[in-house]
């Protein structure tokens, strides 16, 4: 029995540059034509629309407010995702080395990884307030699990050669952790970071909706409330192209720095 | 016997010393903050009794199941059309990559004010974080069909129809169901957070009350029911996945 949700296909690098420009060019002008024909002849006028959402674009992403919204929420997210990283690695390794932690903790890491993270942020808004700190546990919450599911299959593949190896030579326990184990997991640990990456994100943003603090979310939430629906789009866009930029920056360093790994040998 | 008890002993003991310490440190921290598992569940069948949980759980259930439906109903057909049509595919596949790499709760407040709040603008919700990994992952396994396949069919003079029955759908399937398991997560995601963000309705809805009147014991008696439900919904989506990953060329 695999752990669950072990992660999507690392592809999606090439799909951006490789490939036909044209089509997707004609696509890409046929979506935003259409978009902007639906909105100007069915919708109200403060929806968003491609030509609004252009003309208000260089005003937005000057101003003050955008800046330190992506500043916070960015910072938020990333510290969030550092915790998660280091916790999650170091539950996960010990989890795929050693079979008690492993028999003791499965069922919950499981449980937790299953649950969708936002049903935590009541508790979370309960127990910090309606604060930053509600913001970064919903993120640490939202991003571990997935990362203790991959490091602890990472560490449970790593071949036993390698491990018979150190162990002829004698290498410690804190040598074999960072020569061999770590090293020998890398793709997992890569695939977690970037299902830990989206949703990392999800969790920041939902919990700037959840307990109004400043931020991307809450620059969306409070520029869509006020009719400013263009404005608000710009903040959605950016996200995409970080959460896109992410995905691309993991699958490009998977495919640079550990060209010897294919992603068709995994478990699914 | 033997060789059962051996098997599930770890299983029972480690739920059981899981439940132990959540019993414990719910007893020794304050009421406020975090519930014991007796107190929880306690609650929990007062709420049974009452006869509101299960009502808003069919609430949330039904949620769930339209909008995953309906992602699956638009997702696995548009794919498997992509699959065939390789100039839509081309066109189209950056797209969907994007929207599948973007964080859709963003766009709920664009929802809300578009469309309000009823039922329908949440299963919206729900579809849209459905949606894309059927469609990202149905694609991924159209672009991995080998060219030689339908190369041997064709020079049997197989039709269309024979074409998409006999190589289309069962080399897209495994993929498909691939996308099928991780867009479940996503819709539960979906639907609780439609349920927190759009108009407060079911086991979402029942969550933010609880919290709202600091009763701490029901808040953690709604997550033990939504975990459950995902931990469920989870095996059902891997037990799809494996049972048509044997397929996978």
């Amino acid at each position: 029995m695999t752990l669950a949700a072990v992660s999507p296909p690392l592809r999606p690098a090439r799909m951006i540059f490789a490939g036909p420009v044209l089509p997707r060019l004609v696509a890409g002008i046929v979506i935003l034509s259409f978009w902007e024909w639906a909105v100007r002849s069915f919708a109200p006028d403060f929806v968003a629309k491609p030509s609004a959402i252009a003309a208000v674009l260089p005003h937005v992403i000057s101003g003050a407010p955008f800046h330190e919204s992506t500043a916070i929420t960015l910072a938020s997210t990333a510290e969030g995702l550092v915790v998660a990283l280091l916790f999650g690695t170091a539950i996960g390794v010990l989890m795929g080395r050693s079979l008690a932690a492993d028999r003791a903790l499965r069922l919950w890491i499981n449980g937790f990884n299953a649950m969708p993270m936002i049903v935590v942020l009541p508790l979370m808004s309960l127990w910090f307030g309606y604060t930053g700190y509600a913001r970064f546990a919903t993120i640490v919450f939202a991003a571990i699990f997935a990362v203790i599911v991959n490091a602890a299959e990472g560490a449970r593949s790593v071949p036993k050669d390698y491990v018979e190896v150190g162990r002829s030579f004698r290498s410690g326990s804190f040598r074999m952790l960072f020569e061999i184990v770590l090293p020998a997991s890398m793709p997992y640990l890569l695939a977690g970071l970037r299902l830990a990456t989206g949703r990392a994100l999800i969790g920041a943003v939902v919990a700037e909706f959840f307990t109004a603090i400043p931020g991307l979310g809450y620059f969306i939430l409070y520029n869509s409330r006020t009719f400013h629906q263009n404005e608000a789009f710009v903040a959605v866009i950016l996200l995409a192209g970080f959460g896109v930029g992410c995905d691309w920056l993991i699958s490009w360093a998977t495919r640079h720095y550990l060209p010897w790994y294919r992603r068709d040998e995994k478990v699914e | 016997m033997n060789a059962r008890l051996k098997r599930y002993s770890p299983f029972v003991l480690s739920l059981g010393g899981g439940l132990a310490l959540w019993q414990i440190a719910g007893s020794h921290s304050s009421a406020a903050f975090m519930a014991p598992l007796s107190a929880t569940l306690e609650r929990l069948a007062q709420l049974i009794e009452h006869g509101r949980l299960v009502e808003l759980f069919l609430s949330s259930a039904s949620l769930f199941a339209s909008g995953f439906a309906l992602a699956v109903i638009v997702g696995m057909p548009l794919g498997l059309l992509l699959a065939r049509l390789r100039v839509l595919r081309e066109a189209l596949d950056l797209y969907i990559m994007i929207l599948y790499a973007t964080p859709m709760v963003a766009l709920i407040p664009f929802i809300l004010s578009l469309f309000g709040f009823g039922f329908g603008p949440k299963v919206l919700v729900v579809f849209l974080f459905a949606v894309f990994p059927i469609l990202y992952n149905t694609v991924e396994g159209a672009r991995s069909i080998k060219p030689e396949l339908i190369e041997v069919a064709r020079s049997y003079r197989s039709g269309e129809w024979a074409l998409w029955r006999e190589v289309m759908v069962p080399y897209t399937l495994p993929y498909a169901m691939t996308g099928v398991r991780q867009s479940i997560a996503r819709a539960l995601v979906g639907m609780v957070a439609a349920e927190f963000f759009l108009s407060s309705s079911g086991l979402g809805g029942l969550i933010m009350t609880a919290s709202q009147s600091f009763d701490t014991a029901g808040v953690f008696a709604v997550m033990l029911i939504i975990g459950v439900m995902g931990v469920a919904l989870t095996r059902i989506g891997l037990m799809l996945e494996t049972h048509f990953a044997r397929w996978r060329g």
